[in-house]
């Protein structure tokens, strides 16, 4: 049984969902920072799939630069997430509200 | 010492005692006197030592002072006989003027700011004497204003004074800016200020004389030595100490007016020559009236320079300016004698100044009083001294030139008799009319000894075969060039006829019609009218008073509403409302929640999509 590009990207647009609305609706840093790697990885699914059916690598190839980077970033945004915490005792969003005058 | 370094001393020395009053000596009247003292005699002596080391030549020197790319302002000295002849006078009358006020200052608490003013003073005359070109001319000509300005306000606390002095700036300012058009304009022609290059220029090309460089420079001289129509700032310069009226108001600073037209006569054309004799002799009769309206003692006598200053501008137009130079320096000598004496009878009858409340000042002060008069006749023009020969000569020039300018100049030498006769008669002889005048007393060495010096020059400063050579050689040339006119003879006959008349019949009507001693004026009373009309001084004042005030200040109301509303409104706090109104837009999108971000994230998103898929 083959699996057809339809299902790929239904799981790969719920996916996406599921962490946009992650990042809509959470309060806590952490998992909203979960949520933005879901919907790249939602993305990173959706060109997988693509190149597969298209049949030619240029998907791939997006998907190891964006793994790659989604690598270094999670480094930089847990550290600064852990900096924060530091200096604030609280990771939530609506504590960090400093900017709203 | 060469002969540029006397003159660079001679130039520095005031500046340097300023200088030290500035700094040091601010608060030490005493120290403050003597140095400044101590710096005019220094003139003095670099002057006496600037003429035997010039030995008869022209002493020329310049050093760059700017540089814009080819235009080069340089300062230099050029002191010839005519800068000789003026930095003399200037020394010397300046000198006795220092001493004067040691005595008469004595008791002024603020003697410091004064003799650092007076030598400031003395720093831009001698500049002004020794300049060499049109635009160090100016620098000085703006500094002896300042020095002008601060000794008129030196009653700073008095109304008067600080108006005063406020009037005789900007009045000054006025002549000033047709002088600085005047230097731009002279340059732009010859492509240089220097007083030797345009001469020598004009010299191989008469054609490049020009009337409105020459109009435009006569503006300055209008404007500092008080001729019409700038002439109102003079009687109330008198607002300032007597001294400084004697130094600044009568002998020097005036007639640094008239001295730098003879520095630069040779830019002047016939036309422009006709017009400023005329103007000098409007001047002398005009101020001749006005000195009958006036009863305040230094306003008589500040009429009595504007008038001379008429005689010495008509000697200029008629085309000599060695008569000129010698009015000038004849009556710096007896106007700074009688300026002088006016302030030893002010400082014995405590600061009385109206002369109808003196009267039987010749008992209680006979040194000032005998002074005084021999100033008094010279002025009038008395066989013999000194203002009768210079005078003779102007009268002689004008004569020679024409019946109408002739007949005028003598009825104002009639007036000046007349005006002097009456301040006289009131003054000196009857009883006295106040409780300050009965109490005169005579004043101290210090304040007679200029007086008895001032005196003896008056009565010898018009023998020019006494002078020394170098500085009588200009002034002897125009005499030469006076004596071979056609019918110089007759008219020198005439002249010796009607001056004596003038003087004989204007002391002996003024004695005739106001009484020794009288204690009103009796024109007041005969003829109201006239008496007022000369008291209002053709009402120039209220003029000026009437344009500045309705004419000018409507316009400058008008300008300044369109400042306010035009400019500042609708450009400046427009253009900044309009920034403002944005940032506080776009400040509102910023409400600090994470969220907030990621929803204005999302519309920015769609907003580019929309425009991408064409849907907007």
């Amino acid at each position: 049984m083959t699996v057809g590009l339809n299902a790929f990207i239904l799981v790969a647009g719920l996916l996406f969902a599921v962490g946009l609305l992650g990042v809509l609706l959470r309060q806590n840093t952490l998992v909203i920072y979960m949520s933005l790697e879901l919907m790249l990885n939602a993305v990173n699914l959706a060109l997988v799939a693509f190149s597969r059916y298209n049949g030619t690598m240029d998907g791939n190839l997006f998907v190891f630069f964006i793994i790659t980077v989604a690598a270094a970033e999670v480094a930089v945004g847990l550290a600064i997430i852990v900096a924060l915490f530091r200096r604030r005792q609280s990771v939530m969003v609506d504590q960090l509200n400093a900017l709203s005058r | 010492m060469t002969a540029t370094q006397i003159l660079l001393a001679a130039l520095l020395t005031p500046l340097l005692s300023a200088a030290l009053i500035a700094c040091f000596l601010r608060r030490r009247g005493v120290l403050a006197s003597l140095l400044s003292v101590a710096a005019a005699a220094g003139i003095c002596a670099f002057a006496f030592m600037a003429i035997r080391s010039a030995d008869g030549e022209t002493i020329r020197a310049a050093a760059e002072w700017l540089t814009f790319g080819n235009f080069t302002v340089s300062m230099g000295f050029l002191f010839d006989s005519v800068a000789a002849t003026m930095l003399t006078m200037v020394a010397f009358v300046g000198f006795l003027i220092h001493v004067f006020s040691v005595g008469y200052m004595a008791e002024d608490k603020a003697r410091g700011r004064f003799f650092g003013g007076l030598s400031i003073f003395m720093f831009s005359m001698v500049g002004i004497i020794l300049a060499d070109n049109l635009i160090m001319i100016f620098v000085f000509w703006e500094l002896v204003g300042f020095s002008s300005y601060m000794l008129i306000g030196h009653y700073l606390d008095t109304n008067e004074a600080a108006a005063a002095s406020k009037k005789a700036f900007i009045v000054n300012r006025i002549g000033d800016l047709g002088f600085l058009v005047g230097i731009v304009y002279a340059y732009w022609h010859f492509g240089t200020t220097n007083l030797e290059a345009m001469s020598s220029a004009v010299a191989i090309n008469p054609g490049l004389i020009n009337a409105a460089i020459a109009a435009l420079l006569m503006c300055g001289f209008i404007g500092k030595s008080a001729q019409f129509p700038l002439h109102v700032w003079l009687p109330d310069a008198m607002a300032g100490p007597t001294p400084v009226s004697a130094l600044i108001h009568a002998a020097t600073m005036v007639a640094a007016g008239v001295y730098f037209l003879i520095r630069i006569a040779f830019l002047f054309p016939e036309s422009v020559l006709g017009g400023i004799a005329i103007l000098g002799t409007s001047v002398a009769v005009y101020a001749g009236f006005c000195a009958y309206g006036q009863n305040d003692i230094k306003k008589i006598l500040a009429y009595s320079t504007l008038s001379q200053l008429g005689y010495m501008s008509a000697a200029f137009g008629l085309g000599f300016p060695g008569i000129a130079l010698f009015h000038l320096i004849t009556h710096a000598f007896f106007k700074a004698l009688l300026f002088l004496g006016a302030g030893s009878i002010i400082h014995g009858c405590h600061h009385e100044q109206d002369i109808f409340k003196m009267g039987g000042i010749f008992k209680k002060m006979p040194i000032t009083s005998i002074t005084f008069v021999i100033g008094v006749l010279a002025l009038c023009g008395v066989y013999g001294l000194s203002g009768f020969y210079s005078k003779d000569a102007i009268l002689i020039a004008a004569g020679l030139d024409g019946k109408w300018l002739f007949m005028l100049l003598t009825g104002g030498a009639f007036l000046t008799a007349g005006y002097m006769g009456r301040l006289v008669w009131i003054v000196f002889f009857g009883a006295p009319k106040s409780e300050a005048a009965s109490h005169a007393h005579e004043s101290g060495v210090a304040m007679l000894l200029p007086l008895i010096v001032l005196a003896v020059l008056s009565v010898i400063g018009g023998w020019l075969n006494v002078w020394p050579e170098y500085l009588a050689q200009f002034i002897q040339q125009s005499k030469e060039a006076l004596h071979h006119v056609e019918g110089y003879d007759a008219m020198h006959h005439t002249v010796l006829i009607w001056g004596s008349a003038a003087w004989i019949v204007g002391l002996a009507g003024s004695l005739f019609f106001y009484g020794l001693g009288a204690k009103t004026d009796r024109l007041e009373q005969v003829a109201k009218p006239v008496y007022t009309f000369l008291n209002a001084r053709l009402w120039f004042d209220e003029i000026y008073g009437f344009y500045v005030a309705k004419v000018q200040q409507r316009l400058a109301v008008l300008l300044s509403f369109l400042d306010v509303f035009l400019i500042k409104g609708i450009f400046v706090r427009g253009s900044a409302g309009l920034v403002g109104l944005l940032g506080m837009c776009s400040r509102s999108l910023h409400v600090g929640n994470l969220h907030g971000y990621v929803y204005w994230f999302l519309a920015g998103f769609l907003l580019l999509w929309a425009l991408a898929a064409g849907v907007l």
